[in-house]
């Protein structure tokens, strides 16, 4: 069956960049939020095995979606892909529970090195 | 000259072209003050010349109190790149950097031109290297201390008939500390820009 995959940005262009991104081969169902708040009621609905996560977006950002998602008993693969390079952002993402930090503009190339690295494909 | 607005999808794109510059920024201004930045989220909106310090002002609380520095920047696109900086915002920056003494005005106006610079450099490169451009621009001046940001903007000074506003923040958690950037583009360089959006939303 094919992986739910969940893309969280409030750019279109960048979800279009990261869904461009994703291998060729991989055998997955891509969903789309818009904000944090849309993110979170994916993932209840099962949508999101792995998200890909922005950080900053107007309303509820990435790292509160972070937050909650850890209070709740993290239940997937959360892969931040953000403009927010600074080292420190990185750092408060995986300390929530992120597993991988992609640098936007996102390319093919990282975003396979961190599925390989997690066994995700 | 009739300036269409940009449609959604070319706003989305300028916006998220925008977030990715000043990502690069506030990492570099991270880095020199050794703090977080928290990042906002960019806008953009074409306004009349005549509009252009009103809608400068609106993005800016207390724009009366601002000082202002400017750099303009030029090639394909051209326009001004302004910072602008709080009451306080010298003080909050001499502090992070450990400057102890108490700073005369030179000294001030020095540590502001020094952020602008930092700051404007990584957005402009962020920005041409995503655009698939490159940018010149002129050393930072001081437009002025603490006044205010409608009378500097004046149509007549900038000779234009439109301009394409991109604001970004950048805000210190340690601290109030808080300024802002905003890119001018005239005419030309919208509908160059346009383009470009088109071109890459094109290709995705």
């Amino acid at each position: 069956m094919p992986l739910p995959v969940l893309i969280v940005d409030d750019s279109a262009m960048s979800r279009k960049l990261t869904i461009r991104a994703l291998p060729p081969e991989w055998d997955v169902v891509v969903h789309q939020a818009n904000d944090g708040s849309e993110a979170l009621e994916a993932y209840h609905a099962g949508k999101a095995h792995v998200m890909f996560l922005d950080l900053t977006m107007p309303g509820m950002d990435g790292f509160q979606v972070l937050e909650t998602l850890k209070r709740e008993g993290l239940d997937c693969f959360v892969i931040v892909v953000s403009a927010d390079v600074q080292p420190k952002a990185e750092q408060r993402a995986k300390e929530l529970g992120a597993m991988g930090f992609i640098k936007k503009p996102v390319k093919a190339e990282q975003v396979e090195k961190v599925l390989r690295e997690f066994g995700i494909i | 000259m009739n300036i269409r607005p940009y449609s959604p999808d070319q706003e989305d794109a300028l916006q998220e072209i925008a977030n990715v510059a000043m990502g690069q920024a506030g990492s570099s201004l991270a880095t020199m003050l050794d703090t977080f930045v928290v990042l906002s989220v960019p806008r953009s909106r074409i306004v009349t010349v005549d509009d252009v310090g009103s809608a400068v002002a609106e993005l800016v609380p207390q724009p009366e109190d601002a000082t202002i520095v400017r750099q303009a920047f030029f090639n394909k696109l051209r326009g001004e790149a302004i910072v602008l900086f709080g009451k306080d915002g010298c003080r909050d920056l001499a502090d992070l950097l450990g400057m102890d003494e108490v700073l005369d005005e030179k000294g001030d106006e020095e540590l502001l031109l020094d952020v602008s610079n930092i700051l404007v450099g990584a957005v402009l490169n962020g920005l041409a290297e995503q655009l698939e451009t490159d940018f010149g621009y002129s050393a930072p001046s001081i437009m002025a201390s603490e006044g205010s940001v409608r009378d500097l903007l004046q149509p007549e000074q900038l000779g234009w008939s439109h301009a394409l506003l991109i604001e970004v923040n950048f805000a210190l958690e340690a601290r109030g500390f808080k300024c802002y950037l905003v890119i001018l583009m005239p005419e030309e360089s919208i509908e160059m820009m346009r383009a470009v959006l088109d071109r890459l939303l094109e290709s995705l």
